[in-house]
């Protein structure tokens, strides 16, 4: 995997399973499908004639646009995906992702409150599952989407494991 | 020793301790809560007799006697209703003090029992609003890390049994072990000595010059012009709610600044304000997660800073103003003010020179008082800032400075980051710079590094973890007196043993 400028040097970083681009794919279908159709009826009541307003171009326009950015975002996927990294070190976890806006963010064991697993419907069908990390902090937004069902398994007693054993107080 | 170490999960087996007497909140309590509703009770009843009697009809109408047997009883099993509600939600409700745990039972119809540790305590507030006070109660909020609602509410207690329960609950959750031979002895009060408070003046004057009065300013300037533009004198009435609304704001900031004292005792920081209803603060030491200090460029003028905290227990600040005053520090004060209140939070600096690098945190630019700042190749995204953008770490806690007219300085304490992370954008890639986060519980204070230097950034990202992770091992225990380097001398040791206690449990 690729290492970015502000990723501690030295990391080997761990990638989620590529199947989770699949779990993303559908999220893109649901929300951006939705979005381009709703927005293109007006540009077919306006060919039909039963609408005067709006206007065609702009009829096409807004439709248009969205959809270029669906795909813009629907072609970023993929790099998405890989760009998801996780890398256990002896006192922390560090979390990255993002290609345009990166983050690199380090969980320390010892400040983990809880470890939560979920598994929505198309996850459950690719054997996948999103790992959540908890601090005190409502700012600690560590999640480690598609993981391997086994991997975040083993994950989750890990970091608990470690945590047990590093625990301070708040 | 068993009475101070509750071990999670365990069934105690000890046991109950002869302090662990239940007790019951004061008899008056639910009548001075519930006051809105006796008092809608008697509005209902009385308004149509007093409006009779003002209008000079006889009180009693023609068709009086026959509705008067109904109204009498529906009146009667309302109030009956009401009353016999308070007696038996004061009869059910019941709290407790003992092995290391508060315990509050409430309800009759939906029972609750909760329990909070002691040595979890984040903060323990007296609030007295003007009706309890008027009475001489007051209530008593327990607050431990959970950034809602406050774990243990007891309305209402005597004002001198809550003083007590205040002082019983921090002398357990310091690491005081009742004495055995004297177990109805209560816990002294500890001592406390004030460190500063806001004369009226300065806050009527902060209140004037608030970034709110400014746009009061401003608008209405704007409304005179438009009203003289237009011709229409009307315009000015429908000005009178903002008005109302204004006052209203500046009365409730005025109600809750007024009298500001802090002191400091061997339990913690005490703060104490309010012009009609009252509220005392404490908050044990350590307990302080980030603090921030803030000037208004309007305040430039008189030297007058505001600190605000966060405190795991108080969380974020709403749209009540409530928990905005309780996450206020210190209200309106001057520099000296201020370096006496970060003395408080920060008892350690870790720096020999701690007067010299706060002062840059404040109003420094560049490197003074060892400042990181902005790269010069970053001063396009930050064009006024990006000379006083920047951090300096100290033995104990992590200073970030920002803003050149609205100007910022946080501290965090090493052992208190929680988390952090490391931002980049597009534009901040451009420019080979990157921005820093620290995550720390719920409050007014987010603390950002913004606009660093990709190394430096990167080389704070580490210094920063391996710092947290020091201060983390050092902290062994959250009962204060049984810290490694206690904060403040003890000064009540019934027994010798106590200060002995070196880990709580689960510490490792």
């Amino acid at each position: 995997m690729r290492t970015e400028a502000i990723d501690p040097p030295g990391i080997s970083w761990q990638r989620v399973s590529p199947k989770y681009v699949t779990v993303r794919l559908v999220q893109w279908a649901i929300g951006n499908l939705v979005t381009v159709i709703v927005l293109t009826l007006p540009l077919v009541f306006v060919l039909l004639g039963w609408w005067r307003w709006p206007p065609l171009g702009l009829a096409i326009t807004v439709p248009a646009v969205t959809l270029v950015l669906a795909i813009w975002r629907l072609v970023l996927i993929p790099r998405q995906v890989r760009a998801i990294g996780y890398a256990e070190r002896d006192d922390d976890l560090l979390v990255r992702g993002g290609i345009f806006f990166q983050r690199t963010m380090a969980v320390p064991y010892g400040r983990m409150q809880y470890v939560d697993i979920g598994v929505g419907p198309v996850e459950r069908g690719l054997g996948l599952c999103t790992l959540k990390l908890h601090t005190a902090s409502p700012g600690t937004n560590a999640t480690i989407p598609g993981l391997p069902a086994a991997e975040g398994a083993r994950l989750r007693e890990q970091l608990a494991a470690r945590g047990e054993a590093r625990l301070a107080g708040l | 020793m068993t009475a101070n170490v509750p071990e999670a999960g365990a069934p105690s087996a000890v046991p109950v301790a002869p302090d662990g007497e239940w007790l019951r909140v004061h008899p008056a309590s639910p009548f001075v809560r519930g006051w809105v509703a006796l008092a809608a009770i008697g509005f209902f009843f009385g308004r149509d007799i007093f409006e009779r009697s003002l209008q000079g009809r006889p009180i009693f109408g023609e068709d009086f006697a026959g509705r008067a047997p109904w109204l009498v009883a529906g009146g009667g099993i309302v109030l009956v209703v009401t009353v016999v509600g308070f007696i038996l939600t004061w009869y059910f409700t019941k709290y407790q003090v003992s092995e290391g745990y508060v315990r509050v039972n409430s309800g009759f119809l939906f029972r609750q029992q909760r329990q909070a540790r002691l040595d979890r305590v984040q903060a323990i507030d007296i609030v007295q609003p003007l009706l309890a006070r008027i009475f001489g109660l007051a209530e008593l909020k327990f607050e431990v890390a959970d950034a809602g609602e406050s774990a243990v509410k007891l309305a209402y207690l005597r004002m001198d049994d809550a003083r007590q329960l205040r002082a019983t609950i921090l002398a357990r959750a310091a690491g005081v072990v009742p004495d055995p031979a004297r177990p109805q002895e209560a816990a002294p009060e500890a001592p406390e000595y004030p460190v500063l408070s806001v004369p009226p003046s300065r806050l009527i004057g902060s209140l004037l010059l608030s970034e709110q009065s400014f746009f009061v300013v401003v608008g209405g300037i704007a409304s005179v012009i438009l009203s003289v533009v237009t011709e229409n004198r009307g315009f000015f009435f429908y000005l009178i709610p903002a008005v109302l609304g204004l006052a209203a704001s500046y009365w409730g900031s005025f109600n809750k600044g007024y009298n500001f004292t802090a002191a400091i005792s061997p339990d913690g920081i005490r703060l104490r304000y309010g012009l009609l209803d009252t509220q005392a603060q404490t908050l044990p030491p350590g307990r302080i997660q980030a603090l921030k200090v803030a000037q208004s460029p309007l305040w430039r003028i008189f030297g007058w800073y505001r600190i605000q905290v966060n405190v795991a227990g108080y969380g974020a600040a709403g749209s009540n103003g409530e928990t905005a005053s309780r996450t206020t520090l210190l209200p309106v004060g001057k520099l000296p003010d201020v370096m006496s209140m970060l003395a408080l939070v920060l008892p350690d600096p870790g720096t020999p020179e701690p007067g010299k690098i706060i002062a840059a945190g404040l109003s420094g630019l560049n490197s003074d008082g060892g400042f990181v700042t902005t790269p010069r190749r970053g001063r396009f995204l930050a064009p006024l800032g990006w000379r006083r953008n920047g951090f300096a770490a100290t033995g104990t806690a992590l200073l970030i400075r920002s803003g050149r007219w609205w100007r910022e300085l946080v501290v965090v304490p090493h052992q208190r980051t929680q988390s952090m992370a490391l931002h980049q954008g597009p534009l901040a890639r451009r420019f080979g710079v990157a921005d820093v986060v620290l995550h720390t519980t719920a409050g007014p204070v987010s603390p950002r590094l913004t606009q660093a230097g990709l190394d430096e950034a990167r080389a704070l990202f580490d210094a920063q973890s391996a710092r947290a992770r020091l201060a983390r091992k050092r902290q062994t225990s959250e009962q204060w007196l049984a810290q490694v380097a206690p904060v403040v001398e003890p000064v009540d040791t019934p027994a010798p043993q106590q200060t002995l206690q070196q880990e709580g449990p689960q510490r490792g």
